[in-house]
């Protein structure tokens, strides 16, 4: 036996890139370039992708391999260079004002994985089904990635960084639905990819056209309608 | 009792010959990536020839801690050296303390110094001092909190007892709280060696310079005790590093087969971390000296988060 | 059993295929049209075909209990059938409205001035590909058997409405549809997170692998075998994820934004169609997880996110200064008292709910378009600038207008007093004796508010001449959903009413 087959070594890679996908996420929130953000939501997607295969892999789940392949296309290559094509036509590179500071978001970060941590722990309780459970442990990190991209929507000023907030944010969802049910049935997964693209899409181009028309990326400055 | 005292004084050999070595090679090796020739690697055993005949100037105002300084900054450091296991998986001071020991003698050791840097009485001492004492105020939480994690999996803060635990399970360095842990301390090793992002070891521009500026006013065999004491915490915290996460080849018994064979690995293994200190001091320049507590922050971030994930995982983080 | 032969058999009824092909078909035409008049003609053929369709496929589920094609993947019960029924409504009123509003939008020279015909073209063009595609997501969302395709469905409803919401361009149209999709997205991740949830637990009762797996007759038949912590947080965050597609209070505050900034029929669709298919797929859920914790925890959030959400419309009706945002938060208020309703549970808890909706679906729209003609005719929405006399000035709607405002507030002889009523018994009956009154109480606030501001618009001196209201297309939809209106208040067709009895029926759980 080879010993990438050995199925400790698959669940260790597993657990190892779920931690580096949770560390770039805390990254994200300490992160001021915005270039740097989509790289490291790129390489958030594409290490999705790979526990994607594993897990599929080791499970023999053929519908991940789908998964992981439209997670690389799209998340990992795709929307990043979408998002790097409208960067450049912004020319906005430095943008993120963050309205909690850094030290205490990334500070916030580490509570809210904790948070996220006793929250999954009664579901990892339970005994677990397929080739040992591989990739359960992962859900602290799916939910940790959840709440941190919700903690960075608010916490964001900017249209394009509230953006990526979502994406990772729907980043966590993904590897919460790989990590406990070994993705779900096709049609809703194509279904869940089709829909992040399009929203992508649609957000792009409003990103886009509040900068003509507002001539910033500040959201803080979308307070005209209220009451 | 004899094997014990040669195991003693066997690993403080090592330790003292070793890590000029060890510089002269890193120094040799930046000089190459920089397309420079370099001064040889057998410089710093020269640099310690020349300063240990030389005379000293001493300060006026110089108390006695400015004189106590060398040699306590030497005994503590080579004491830890000691208490590291680097051959022998039994580390020869090893019953005396664990890691925490080895934490705070270098501690104590880095006291020192400041002391001394301010006991001469000229401005840069002073400079030099707070800002050492600033970064290990942020360095050393961070060291802690990575030291711990591997603690925590080992069962036991004893560093023998920690790299024997390491050698049994496979892929054990695959795990986050490891390679975490690891990245933390390998930040924490950068900025307590001295290296460039957060400190140049090659310069006295007093901008930037953190240690020469406090070790400017000594000169003669004080001055190549510092040297020297430097370069043997630079040995330790890579020793430390490496046979910590990387116990491989760690001789058990003792035999002189397993001897060799671990003596090789060592070198072998401390080269390997010197390439890659090396590669990250000429791919980066020096920070300005208020990033480098952010450079800390993400250590200390990174070893949090280390921490964590061995709860995280389910056990097997 | 006939859904199995139905399911088996060659002759198997079509109904709801035909129904999600209509609204794509006439997307597809529409996206290829030149001809405005064409555009126009396939989206009220489009609007009749569908509502056809939803006819017939209520009258097979009062017929046979259900209907399902494409074995099983698309299923319709009462509930479903109910809630169709309801989209093909607003849809069809909507359609002509929709044609008169944005040819006076193009008189008024809205969409840029008269040598670039081209763009208003483009507008159009993108009002009748996007809106059939609206209605098709929402027909998706109730008959999609499937919990994660209906997730999608929903989402798909946010898509095809965020460029109608950003329809006229303007600074603050965008503000609004960013606020929609963000707001939405979030909302809608955590649905995924708890449909995901859902999803495991069945994964662990059964260990199916297939594609029924996620199918909510399946789960239904199943939850009580469920893990009691892991469905209390998957209903929490259906709840925030669907109550803030559905804009329940807090989570509701794309909501005035994008129902004012978007084309009046547009806001008609979505307050009162869009709407329900949120409330559709609460409902789902919640039956689900009554089967495996019981009434009492989902009633709860169910009881406090209601109340929430009519006391926050309270004071913003009170101090409202622009009456299309005055009705957002009248849909807020509404959507509030739906999920109050199922929240009271009991018999008569989702009887009220399935009622309230039915009647609200059938007011909101005449309130959008009497107010779209009011804003087409001043060419603000502000209450204060207006300054009365709609009565006036606008001889149709004025009057409907405040017909429809004693309508939407419940009083009676209007239908959605008798559903309010029936809501009041549901909370006695359940009793929540306090939290009812404070149902009762915040009514009343929201009614004198809203009468107060819809009367010193309408009423009061002439402001400006009178207008004849020449443009039948704007104003038959609202005669003739006047008359539907007080049609109501008396009389239910034998029909709609079983229908709405056996979707009560559904949300009826005994654990």
């Amino acid at each position: 036996m080879f010993f990438w087959q050995d199925p400790q070594f698959g669940d260790r890679m597993i657990t190892l890139m779920a931690a580096l996908v949770l560390v770039l996420q805390i990254m994200m929130v300490g992160q001021r370039w915005l270039v740097t953000n989509i790289r490291a939501f790129a390489l958030q997607s594409l290490l999705l992708a790979g526990i994607s295969c594993t897990i599929a892999y080791f499970n023999d789940a053929r519908d991940l391999y789908i998964a992981a392949a439209l997670m690389l296309l799209l998340k990992a290559l795709l929307l990043p260079v979408m998002l790097r094509r409208l960067v450049a036509r912004i020319e906005i590179r430095r943008e993120i004002e963050p309205l909690v500071n850094v030290p205490l978001s990334v500070l916030i970060s580490g509570l809210l994985t904790l948070l996220a941590y006793v929250v999954a722990e009664p579901l990892q309780a339970r005994p677990a089904m397929g080739a040992a459970g591989l990739g359960r442990n992962t859900l602290p990190v799916a939910i940790a990635l959840f709440l941190i991209g919700f903690f960075m929507m608010i916490n964001r000023r900017k249209a394009l960084t509230q953006v990526l907030a979502l994406l990772s944010l729907e980043n966590g969802l993904f590897l919460a639905a790989i990590s406990l049910t070994y993705g779900m049935p096709m049609i809703v997964e194509v279904g869940i990819f089709f829909d992040v693209l399009v929203a992508v899409m649609i957000l792009a181009i409003l990103v886009y056209r509040i900068r003509e028309t507002f001539d910033s990326m500040d959201v803080s400055r979308l307070s005209r309608l209220r009451g | 009792m004899i094997g014990q005292l040669a195991m003693i004084l066997g690993q403080a050999a090592l330790v003292l010959l070793l890590s000029p070595l060890i510089t002269g090679f890193s120094k040799t090796l930046k000089a190459r990536l920089q397309t420079r020739r370099g001064p040889g690697i057998l410089q710093p055993y020269r640099d310690l020839h020349k300063l240990l005949r030389k005379g000293m100037v001493v300060p006026e105002t110089a108390s006695w801690i400015f004189s106590a300084t060398p040699t306590v900054l030497f005994a503590t450091t080579l004491l830890a050296g000691l208490m590291i296991p680097m051959v022998l998986a039994q580390a020869p001071l090893s019953m005396v303390g664990g890691v925490l020991a080895v934490v705070y003698l270098l501690a104590l050791g880095r006291f020192f110094l400041a002391l001394g840097g301010l006991d001469a009485g000229s401005s840069f001492g002073g400079l030099g001092s707070s800002r050492e004492m600033t970064i290990s105020a942020i360095a050393e939480p961070a060291l802690m909190l990575a030291v711990f994690t591997v603690a925590l999996s080992a069962g036991s803060t004893n560093l023998s007892l920690m790299a024997q635990a390491a050698v049994g399970q496979s892929w054990r360095f695959l795990a986050p709280s490891q390679m975490l842990a690891f990245a933390a301390l390998f930040i924490v090793l950068i900025a307590e060696t001295g290296r460039i992002p957060v400190d140049n070891p090659a310069t006295h521009l007093e901008l930037t310079m953190i240690h020469e500026a406090m070790i400017l006013e000594y000169s003669g065999p004080y001055l190549a005790l510092i040297e020297w004491s430097a370069w043997m915490k630079q040995m330790v915290l890579m020793t430390l590093l490496m046979n910590v996460f990387f116990p491989y080849g760690l001789s058990a018994d003792g035999s002189p087969v397993g001897m060799v064979i671990s003596v090789v690995l060592f070198v072998f293994k401390l080269a390997l971390l010197v390439l890659a200190i090396v590669l990250v001091e000429t791919t980066n320049a020096k920070m300005r000296l208020f990033r480098v507590p952010e450079l800390l922050a993400v250590a200390f971030v990174l070893s949090a988060l280390a921490l964590i994930s061995t709860f995280l995982f389910g056990g097997r983080g | 059993m006939s859904a199995v032969l139905a399911g088996l058999g060659v002759d198997r009824p079509m109904t709801i295929l035909l129904l999600l092909l209509i609204p794509l078909v006439a997307s597809g035409l529409t996206a290829v049209t030149r001809s405005r008049r064409m555009m126009e003609s396939i989206h009220l053929l489009s609007a009749l075909a569908a509502f056809g369709t939803a006819i017939l496929l209520a009258a097979e589920v009062l017929a046979n209990g259900e209907s399902s094609s494409w074995s099983g993947y698309l299923y319709a019960d009462s509930l479903s059938a109910l809630v169709v029924l309801l989209a093909a409504f607003v849809y069809l009123v909507c359609a002509p409205y929709s044609i008169g509003y944005l040819r006076t939008d193009e008189r008024n020279q809205v969409f840029g001035s008269e040598e670039n015909g081209n763009m208003s073209l483009v507008k159009l063009r993108k009002y009748y590909t996007l809106t059939p595609l609206l209605a098709f997501s929402m027909f998706l969302v109730a008959v999609a058997s499937n919990l994660g395709v209906m997730w999608v469905a929903l989402e798909g409803t946010t898509l095809a409405s965020i460029f109608l919401v950003t329809f006229y361009g303007r600074p603050t149209s965008l503000e609004a549809a960013w606020k929609y999709a963000m707001i939405g997205g979030v909302g809608l991740s955590m649905a995924l997170f708890g449909t995901i949830l859902t999803y495991y637990e069945v994964h662990q009762a059964l260990g199916a692998e297939s594609l029924t797996a996620l199918s909510w007759q399946v789960i239904t038949s199943h939850a009580a075998k469920f893990d009691h912590t892991v469905m209390r947080l998957a209903f929490i965050l259906i709840l925030l994820g669907y109550g803030t597609k559905a804009g329940l209070a807090p989570m509701h505050t794309w909501k005035p934004d994008a129902y004012s900034e978007a084309p009046a029929p547009v806001a008609a669709l979505l307050s009162a169609a869009v709407l329900n298919s949120a409330m559709y797929a609460l409902a789902r859920f919640y039956v689900i997880t009554v089967r495996c914790l019981g009434p009492s925890f989902p009633s709860q959030l169910l009881i406090l996110f209601g109340l929430l959400s009519i006391g926050i419309a309270v004071p913003f009706i009170l101090v409202q200064r622009s009456y299309r945002r005055l009705l957002a938060y009248s849909s807020i208020d509404h959507g509030g008292i739906m999920v109050l309703a199922l929240g009271f549970g009991g018999v008569l808890g989702p009887l009220g709910m399935m009622l309230h909706m039915t009647f609200h679906s059938v007011t909101k729209p005449l309130l959008f378009f009497c107010a779209g003609n009011a804003q087409q005719r001043t060419g603000h929405d502000s209450l204060r600038k207006t300054a009365g006399g709609l009565l006036h000035t606008l001889p149709v709607s004025g009057p409907v207008f405040l017909l429809a405002a004693l309508a939407v507030t419940g009083t009676p002889p209007f239908s959605l007093f008798q559903s309010e009523f029936l809501i009041l018994r549901a909370g006695f009956s359940a009793h929540h004796e306090g939290w009812t009154a404070l149902f009762v109480a915040m009514l009343v606030a929201i009614f004198g508010g809203f009468f107060y501001h819809i009367s010193q618009l309408v009423l009061g001196p002439p402001n400006g001449p009178p207008d004849t209201e020449t443009c039948k297309w704007k104003t038959y939809p609202v005669i003739g959903l006047a008359a539907v209106v007080v049609l109501m208040g008396f009389w239910l067709p034998g029909p709609v009413y079983a229908l709405v009895k056996g979707a009560a029926q559904i949300l009826t759980v005994h654990p």
